[in-house]
C-alpha cells in the first residue's frame, strides 16, 4: 500500500484528456503505440505457429490430436498423443511431488519457523529457481539419472512387482527422473507463491483460531488455508504451467522416445523435448509443420493455464483487498 | 525471482512485484545506478565491435601463401553427425590456418541436405548421397564432394561377452523383431564357445534423420529381403516396432545409451565407438569372414570397391544415388563402409545472389581444398578413426573442384 | 490448562507431527540444491579460470583415447551470452518500460487491467516456443535479402521476447507505486505531463525500474532453449570479416552458455564434458549473483519501508 493513503494510481485526474499541449499527445501516442505493439507481437507469434502449422492442420484436421503415431519416416504420419501424454505425465507426477513439499514450505516459513529464520530460509529455497535449466538437466544426467537406475527404480520394480506402471528395464532416463526434476523446478514457483498468499492472511483470523483453542496446525488448516485457498491454488497452476513448459531439463533426462505413454520408468517425449529434439534435423515441410502444430498445442495449453491461475489470483487481491501476488 | 528456462512467471513477476509494490519510490542514486546499467549494457555490446571481443583463435599463420586466401571469413554448413567431430577438428586447424571460421551444425544427414538445398548454408554433409529425387529437386547445379569415409561399427553392451560376432541375418532379425533374446539359436550358431545371456534385446536406432541410417539399412536391404521389402532403405526409416526399442538423438546418442545399458545392440560410426571406448562387434563379410570395424580395414575396403573392374564415380555435377561402398569383396575388409559427402552449388553466386560474397566463395573452395589436402584435413581423419580417402577419389575431387566458377570464371585455386 | 490426553493428546501430536513435516518439507527442497551446488562446483571448481572463461574452444577429444586432449576455454559462449543479453536488453527494457509506462499513466480501469492480464499470460509463454516462433519469422519463409539464418540477432529477438512482458510489468508496477500527490504537484506548477512523467516519475521509481529490468535480465540470462534455432551455435568468437559492414558481424551463428552446456553435456568426448562441468559452475554463479543482487535491492527497500 502506498503511504500517504495516496489514491490508487488508477483513478486519474481528468485532466489527462484532453491533451493541454502537442507534447502530450506525442508522448501518448508513442507509449500508447509500443503497448499495442507488443500486444500485436503476441497475436504475431500465434499467428504465424498457425500459418507455419497449416500444411499439418490440414492434412490430419482434428484427428492429430488423437493419433498416436508420429513416424516421420518414408510413409510419414503424425500425431500429438505421445507428447501431450509426456506433457501431462511428467507435469502430474511433477506436482504430485511438488505440492506436498512447496507447502509444507510455505506453512512452515509463514506460519511456524522463527523469524530470524525465515528470510535465510525462504531465499534458499528461491534459489532454487535461479539455476538455469540446463544445468538442472546436466545434474540430472550425471547424479539423478544413476540414482533411480540403481536405486529408485529397483526398488519401487520390487515393491511393485507386476505393476504396469513400473514394467520395463530400469534404464533411469525416464518419465520418472524427468518428472523428478520437473518437481524441484516448480518447488520454489509454488512455495514462494503460497507464502505470498498465507501472509496476507489477516492475523485476526490466526488469533480467533488460537483463542477458540486450536493448535498450530489446526489453525493453519482451518483458518489460513481456507482463506488463501484460491492464492495457494493459483500458485500451484502457475507452477503447473511452468511444468509444462519447461523444456531443457526434460530434454535431457526423458528417454526421447517418440511413443505413447506405457511405463514410468519407459522413455517418453513431452511435447517440449520434442520440439528440442527434431525441429533441428526436420528435414521436409510435412515435419516442420507437425512440430509447429505441436509448439502450437503446447502453447494453447500454457495460455489456458496461465489464464485460469491468474483469475485465480486476481479473485484472490480483490478478496483481502491487497495485493499479494 | 527466476533465472531459469520454464515460465518465471512465479516468482519473477508475482512475489517480487508484491514486494515492489509495497516500497517507497526511491531517489536519485537509483537514476545514476540505471544509467551506469544501461552504460555498461551498450559497453557489452560495443566491446563485440571492437577490438577486445573479437580476439580469434590464436593461428600462427606457418605456411607461407603465395595468393591472398579470404580471411575471417564465416562459412557455414550443416548435416551429418557423423563427420561432426572431424569437423570440428577441422573447424579449429583450419582457423589456425586461414583465420576463416567454419560453423558446422549437425542436425543430422537429412537436415542438411535440406539446408542445402533451401540455402540457408554454404555446404551441406551427409552420409548418404542425393537421392535423385533430391538431386531433380536441386534449384541449381549442385556438386557432390565426398570429403572423408567411415565406417559403420555394431556396438552392443552383454556383459561378459566380448568380440561378439553377427551377420547381416541376425541384424536385420533383431531390428525386425524376429530375434529378440541374445541367447537365440541364429546368434550363438556364430558364436560359439560363447555364453550368452538370456536377455532381451534392446535395439537402439536413431531418431533424427541420418546418413548412417542410410548406409545401415541399405546394407540391410541388400543381405535380407524381408528388410528389403518391408523396411527398405533411407535417412529416416520407419523402425519395426519391436519391444523395448529405443530411438536415440545423434551418433553420441546411440553411443550414449549403448554404453550406459545392458543388452543394447544399435550401430554408429567407427570413430564414436572408438573414441569412446564402446564394445563393438565383428561382422560377417561378403569373403566370409569376420572383420572388426578399423580404420585399416575400411580403408581397404573403400579402395577394394573403387578399384573393382567396372567400378566408376559419377560426374560431380551427376546423380550419386546408386553409389554404394558396402560389402567390398576383398577377404578382410569391412562390409559397412561408406563415403561422407559435402554438397555444394557449382556456381554460388548464381544460387546465393546477395547471401553470399565473393570472398566466401573463395573461402568454402579453400576449405574444402584442405579438407581433401594430405598435409590439411586428410592428416586429421586418422586420428580421429575417418578413413582418409583414396588417391582415385581425391582426385576427382580436385577436379570438382576446378569446376566452381564465380562470376562465369573458375573460383582462382588460393592454397 | 489441563490436557486432556486421551483426547488433547492426538491433537497436540498431530500439531507436533505437522510441525516437523512442514520442517521436513523444507530439508527435502534444500537436498536437490545442495547436491546440484555441490556437484557443479566439485566438478567444474578446478577448471574454472579467468583463461577457461575468456579462452578459446578447442575440437573434441577423449582423454583416454587421444594425448594432448585439453578441454579449452568457453570464450566464445561467455561472448555471445553477454553480447545477446545487452542487444536483447537494449530492444526490451526501453519498449517495456514504454508499455509500462502507457499502462500505469493512462490506464483508465478496464483497459489496463486487461492488457496487464495479458501480459502476465504472455510472461508464461514456453521459452522454446518463444524461439521458434522467431525462426518462422525470420528464416522459415523465403524472404529474399534477409538476414544469415541462425545468428545472433534472432537469439537477441529471443531472448528480447521473453524479457519485454517481465519489463512491461515491473514498470508498471513500479510506477504505479508512484505516488500520485507527486504527478498533482508537477500539474499544478504547470508542467506537461509528458514531461512530469520523463523527468519526475521515471527518476521516482527509478531503483524498482532497475531492479524490475534485473529480474528480466535474469530470466533472459538463464534461457537455453529459445537460442537453439535463432543463434544456433559456434565455436569461435564473433568476427567481424573484412570487406562486409559492421552489423555483419553479428550475422552468423553464435554460441551462448546454455547451449554450450547442452551441447557438450551430452557429448560423448570427455573435454567437452569437463569443460561444461566448468561452464555450469559459472553459469550458475552468474545467475546466482544477477538474481542475489536483485534480491538484497528489493530487500533493502522493502526495510526502508518498514510496514
Amino acid at each position: 500500500m502506498t503511504p500517504g493513503g495516496d489514491a490508487p494510481s488508477s483513478e486519474r485526474s481528468p485532466k489527462l484528456f484532453p491533451f493541454r499541449n502537442w507534447g502530450d499527445g506525442l508522448f501518448f501516442a508513442l507509449v500508447a503505440s509500443v503497448a499495442f505493439v507488443l500486444l500485436g507481437l503476441f497475436l504475431l507469434l500465434v499467428l504465424i505457429l498457425v500459418q507455419g502449422s497449416w500444411i499439418t492442420i490440414e492434412q490430419f484436421g482434428i484427428g492429430f490430436l488423437f493419433s498416436n503415431r508420429w513416424a516421420p519416416g518414408q510413409n510419414p504420419t503424425f500425431g500429438a498423443v505421445p507428447f501431450i501424454e509426456g506433457t501431462l505425465v511428467t507435469s502430474a507426477i511433477a506436482m504430485l511431488l511438488a505440492i506436498p513439499v512447496s507447502l509444507g514450505i510455505a506453512i512452515y516459513l509463514s506460519e511456524q519457523s522463527p523469524s530470524w529464520l525465515r528470510t535465510p530460509l525462504g531465499t534458499l529455497v528461491e534459489l532454487l529457481a535461479a539455476i538455469p535449466s540446463v544445468v538442472y538437466g546436466f545434474w540430472g544426467i550425471f547424479v539423478l539419472v544413476p540414482i533411480m537406475r540403481y536405486s529408485v527404480e529397483p526398488t519401487l520394480k520390487a515393491w511393485f512387482p507386476g505393476n504396469p506402471l513400473f514394467a520395463g528395464p530400469a534404464s533411469g532416463s525416464d518419465v520418472l527422473t524427468a518428472s523428478v526434476v520437473l518437481a524441484i523446478m516448480v518447488i520454489p514457483t509454488i512455495s514462494a507463491l503460497s507464502r505470498d498468499a498465507l501472509a496476507a492472511v489477516p492475523q485476526s483470523q490466526r488469533e480467533a483460531a488460537l483463542s477458540l483453542g486450536a493448535t498450530r496446525w489446526e489453525t493453519t488448516r482451518m483458518a489460513v488455508l481456507k482463506y488463501a485457498r484460491s492464492g495457494v491454488v493459483g500458485a500451484i497452476i502457475l507452477g503447473l504451467g511452468r511444468a509444462v513448459g519447461e523444456t531443457m531439463a526434460v530434454t535431457m533426462t526423458i528417454g526421447n522416445a517418440d511413443k505413447s505413454f506405457t511405463s514410468l520408468i519407459a522413455q517418453g517425449q513431452s511435447m517440449a523435448s520434442l520440439i528440442a529434439n527434431e525441429f533441428g534435423g526436420a528435414d521436409y515441410a510435412e515435419y516442420r509443420a507437425a512440430v509447429l502444430e505441436i509448439a502450437l498445442i503446447l502453447l494453447a495449453i500454457t495460455v489456458l493455464i496461465n489464464v485460469v491461475a491468474r483469475v485465480l489470483i486476481w479473485r484472490l487481491v480483490r478478496k483481502t483487498g491487497e495485493v499479494t501476488a | 525471482m527466476s533465472a531459469n528456462e520454464a515460465q518465471g512467471s512465479g516468482t519473477t513477476n508475482d512475489q517480487d512485484m508484491a514486494r515492489m509494490r509495497s516500497q517507497k519510490s526511491g531517489g536519485h542514486g537509483a537514476i545514476i545506478a540505471l544509467g551506469v546499467v544501461l552504460i555498461l549494457v551498450v559497453v557489452g555490446v560495443g566491446v563485440a565491435y571492437e577490438e577486445g571481443w573479437l580476439s580469434k583463435s590464436s593461428g600462427n599463420a606457418s605456411a607461407a601463401k603465395t595468393c591472398n586466401i579470404p580471411n575471417q571469413q564465416t562459412i557455414t554448413g550443416a548435416g551429418s553427425t557423423f563427420v561432426n567431430p572431424l569437423m570440428s577438428q577441422w573447424a579449429t586447424s583450419y582457423n589456425a590456418y586461414s583465420t576463416n571460421e567454419v560453423t558446422y551444425n549437425p542436425v543430422g544427414s537429412g537436415a542438411g541436405i535440406t539446408d542445402i538445398t533451401g540455402k540457408t548454408v554454404f555446404f551441406g554433409a551427409s552420409d548418404a548421397p542425393l537421392t535423385y529425387a533430391q538431386t531433380k529437386a536441386m534449384p541449381d547445379q549442385q556438386l557432390t564432394f565426398p570429403e572423408s569415409a567411415g565406417a559403420i561399427a555394431i556396438i552392443y553392451n552383454v556383459p561378459g561377452v566380448a568380440g561378439l560376432k553377427v551377420n547381416v541375418a541376425v541384424l536385420s532379425g533383431i531390428f525386425l523383431g524376429t530375434i529378440t533374446n541374445w541367447n537365440a539359436t541364429s546368434i550363438q550358431a556364430l558364436n560359439t564357445g560363447v555364453k550368452l545371456p538370456n536377455a532381451t534385446i534392446i535395439p537402439v536406432h536413431r531418431s533424427d534423420g541420418s546418413g548412417t541410417t542410410y548406409a545401415f539399412t541399405q546394407w540391410l536391404s541388400l543381405g535380407s529381403t524381408q528388410w528389403a521389402s518391408q523396411v527398405s532403405y533411407a535417412t529416416t526409416v520407419t523402425w519395426p516396432a519391436v519391444q523395448g526399442e529405443q530411438a536415440e538423438k545423434g551418433s553420441s546418442g546411440i553411443a550414449g545409451y549403448v554404453s550406459t545399458t545392458q543388452y543394447t545392440i544399435g550401430y554408429v560410426d567407427l570413430n564414436y565407438a572408438l573414441s569412446n571406448s564402446i564394445t563393438f562387434a565383428k561382422v560377417q563379410n561378403p569373403a566370409g569372414n569376420f572383420v572388426n570395424p578399423s580404420v585399416s580395414s575400411a580403408q581397404k575396403a573403400i579402395t577394394n570397391v573403387t578399384a573393382e573392374a567396372g567400378f566408376s564415380l559419377p560426374a560431380a555435377t551427376g546423380n550419386w544415388s546408386s553409389v554404394s561402398m558396402l560389402n567390398s569383396p576383398g577377404s578382410y575388409d569391412y562390409p559397412i563402409t561408406t563415403l561422407t559427402y559435402m554438397i555444394v552449388y557449382q556456381a554460388p553466386d548464381v544460387a546465393y545472389g546477395s547471401s553470399m560474397t565473393q570472398l566466401q566463395a573463395e573461402a568454402l573452395w579453400n576449405f574444402m581444398n584442405w579438407t581433401i589436402s594430405s598435409t590439411g584435413g586428410q592428416s586429421y581423419s586418422g586420428a580421429l578413426y575417418y578413413v582418409p580417402l583414396p588417391a582415385g577419389i581425391i582426385a576427382l575431387d580436385k577436379t570438382t573442384l576446378a569446376s566452381m566458377t564465380w562470376g562465369g570464371t573458375a573460383i582462382p585455386a588460393c592454397i | 490448562m489441563k490436557i486432556h490426553w486421551n483426547r488433547d493428546g492426538r491433537r497436540h501430536l498431530i500439531n507436533y507431527a505437522m510441525s516437523g513435516a512442514a520442517l521436513a518439507c523444507v530439508i527435502i527442497a534444500l537436498i536437490p540444491l545442495g547436491s546440484i551446488l555441490w556437484t557443479v562446483i566439485q566438478k567444474g571448481g578446478p577448471i574454472l579460470n579467468y583463461g577457461f572463461i575468456t579462452g578459446a574452444e578447442v575440437a573434441p577429444c577423449n582423454a583416454n583415447s587421444q594425448l594432448n586432449c585439453q578441454i579449452g576455454g568457453i570464450g566464445p559462449a561467455v561472448e555471445g551470452t553477454f553480447v545477446m543479453l545487452g542487444l536483447a536488453s537494449l530492444i526490451a527494457i526501453p519498449v517495456g518500460i514504454g508499455a509500462g509506462i502507457f499502462l500505469a499513466e493512462y490506464g483508465r480501469g478496464r483497459v489496463s487491467r486487461t492488457i496487464s492480464f495479458l501480459m502476465d499470460v504472455m510472461s508464461g509463454v514456453p521459452s522454446i516456443v518463444v524461439g521458434l516462433f522467431v525462426f518462422t519469422a525470420l528464416f522459415y519463409y523465403d524472404i529474399p535479402n534477409r538476414l544469415h539464418i541462425y545468428n545472433a540477432y534472432a537469439g537477441a529477438l529471443a531472448l528480447a521476447v521473453i524479457m519485454l512482458p517481465i519489463v512491461t510489468r515491473t514498470a508498471e508496477e513500479a510506477l504505479r507505486t508512484v505516488p500520485n500527490g507527486i504527478r498533482e504537484a508537477a500539474w499544478a506548477l504547470g508542467i506537461p505531463h509528458h514531461r512530469a512523467v520523463r523527468k519526475i516519475v521515471l527518476r521516482s521509481a527509478g531503483g524498482s525500474l532497475i531492479t524490475g529490468a534485473l529480474l528480466a535480465v535474469a530470466r533472459a540470462g538463464g534461457e537455453t532453449a529459445p537460442l537453439l534455432f535463432t543463434a544456433a551455435w559456434s565455436p569461435f568468437f564473433i568476427n567481424c570479416p573484412p570487406g562486409q559492414s559492421a552489423l555483419s558481424c553479428l550475422d552468423n551463428p553464435v554460441g551462448a552458455l546454455g547451449p554450450l552446456i547442452w551441447i557438450w553435456g551430452t557429448s560423448p568426448y570427455s573435454n567437452e564434458i569437463s569443460g561444461a562441468w566448468g561452464a555450469a559452475l559459472f553459469f550458475v554463479l552468474i545467475m546466482l549473483a544477477i538474481s542475489v543482487t536483485a534480491r538484497i535491492i528489493l530487500y533493502r527497500r522493502n526495510q526502508r519501508v518498514g510496514g
